[in-house]
């Protein structure tokens, strides 16, 4: 189950970053999946991001999340 | 004397009081990044405009908060900044440290950064500031060795804060350390993989002194109450009533005017008192918290950001707070999944209630509604009810 919700979670990530939109709040991820409980949803996220397909991105206020390939190059 | 080449930082350093010019100068002999800082803040002063980038980088290995990525956005002006993250590192409860251990958080902080820092940050954390990417897992690493770890940034519970409590302050109605501490390793997750709508906070202070300044910085407020009467030393009190007014200095002052001074007796209605505390700070050798002790929790506060600055909200008048401190945990956990159910993306939960509601904030944690938890009792005294509430009232 968890497998399966997370190649759905990283293939939405992958077309909704088809646009110029590249970093997504918690909130909007959960909201893509409105049928699945949203603790489950954040558990897949933090395992994709402990796995690094998906990373962090912060203001320092907010905290946003991306798929790797596009975190912005130093 | 050869000219400044920063004549604007300069006047801060004039006057008696301290200047962090003369710090970050004094850094700036032996830290190029320093240098280069003090440097790009004079081009700001002359530009009136920061020239910071901010944001991207947020963490080390297995962490999504504890650095806040800074970038110059003149790097060919100043490459020894082109990178200058912050570093949040948790600090100890109440703030105390061994000479030995701040010699060593220095020592780390030389080694891997500017050797600038802000002790402390108003989150409460030992602010680092000024490193290369490089060198964040290097300071990270070296950091953990010394017994010290990240705090929260971003969207995550930020590191909780306490008061000095009952190390060092005799009104402390709560263990406030204990509960910071608590509160800090029982919820590390949420403090370092940051998955909220937006920031969470939460202070203790162990009485409504409030030296923290809980009820208006943070999303949870835990101040130190007392549920019985105030007690009183009669001969103390004569002791004071020779060298100030009473009755102008402490009677007239009290915010429900629950006390009654006739020149020889103190009375007061505890029953009316709000435990504020004004009369025992005048008074500290008269009178004394009593001695059921316990907490306020509170919700709501915040600074301006987004929206208005708020001040927490009584939700539950008196909790008796002993370890593990469950139904403290069990209400927190209670909060936060509905604020995170339910709040917008960058909605802090003061926001949330006043968008939706008090009533509905009670609801789906599982809270009555009680007359302390009416905000303005003296100016507006109206509960919203649910509507079978009511019907059940008429029947």
């Amino acid at each position: 189950m968890s497998e399966d919700l997370k190649v759905r979670v990283t293939n939405l990530f992958r077309e909704k970053s088809r646009g110029d939109k590249k970093m997504f709040y918690i909130r909007d991820v959960t909201k893509w999946l409105p049928n699945e409980d949203r603790h489950a949803v954040q558990n897949v996220v933090k395992e994709l991001l402990e796995e690094e397909v998906l990373k962090y991105w912060s203001s320092g206020s907010s905290t946003y999340i991306m798929l790797a390939e596009f975190f912005p190059k130093e | 004397m050869a000219n400044s080449d920063t004549p604007l930082l300069d006047e801060l350093e004039k006057g008696k009081w301290p200047s962090f010019v003369k710090d970050m100068k004094q850094a700036a002999q032996k830290n190029p990044m320093a240098r280069d800082l003090i440097r790009q803040l004079e081009l700001s002063y002359k530009d009136k405009i920061g020239h910071w980038k901010h944001g991207g980088i947020v963490g080390v290995r297995g962490y999504g908060s504890g650095v806040i990525g800074r970038y110059s956005d003149r790097p060919d002006l100043f490459p020894n900044v082109q990178a200058f993250h912050t570093m949040r590192v948790n600090h100890p409860t109440g703030w105390f440290y061994k000479t030995d251990t701040l010699r060593k958080l220095c020592d780390i902080w030389d080694k891997h950064g500017s050797g600038l820092t802000n002790m402390h940050g108003s989150t409460g954390d030992a602010i680092l500031l000024g490193t290369t990417t490089n060198h964040l897992q290097a300071c990270f690493d070296d950091l953990s060795s010394a017994g010290f770890d990240l705090g929260g940034s971003g969207s995550a519970l930020r590191t909780p804060s306490a008061c000095v409590g009952p190390a060092r302050c005799e009104w402390a109605c709560i263990d406030s350390l204990d509960i910071c501490y608590d509160i800090t390793m029982t919820y590390q997750d949420q403090i370092h993989r940051p998955m909220f709508p937006y920031k969470f906070k939460i202070k203790v202070s162990a009485c409504a002194n409030d030296c923290v300044s809980s009820i208006a910085r943070s999303d949870l407020s835990i101040i130190g109450t007392w549920k019985d009467d105030i007690q009183i030393n009669p001969q103390e009190v004569l002791t004071y009533a020779s060298r100030i007014n009473i009755q102008k200095e402490v009677c007239d002052l009290c915010p429900t005017r629950c006390m009654e001074w006739n020149g020889r007796d103190l009375k007061i209605y505890n029953e009316d008192c709000t435990r504020c505390m004004h009369c025992i700070n005048l008074m500290p050798k008269a009178l004394r918290p009593g001695k059921e002790k316990g907490a306020t929790i509170l919700v709501g506060g915040k600074a301006p950001i987004v929206k208005g600055a708020l001040l927490s909200w009584v939700i539950v008048p008196f909790m008796k707070l002993e370890p593990p401190y469950d139904e403290l945990k069990s209400l927190i956990e209670r909060i936060q999944d509905w604020w995170d159910e339910n709040g917008k993306s960058r909605e802090r939960l003061g926001e949330l209630i006043t968008r939706l509601g008090m009533r509905v904030f009670l609801k789906a944690v599982g809270l009555q509604a009680v007359p302390q938890m009416v905000k303005a009792p003296r100016t507006n005294p109206y509960v919203f009810f649910w509507p079978e509430d009511i019907k059940k009232e008429v029947k």
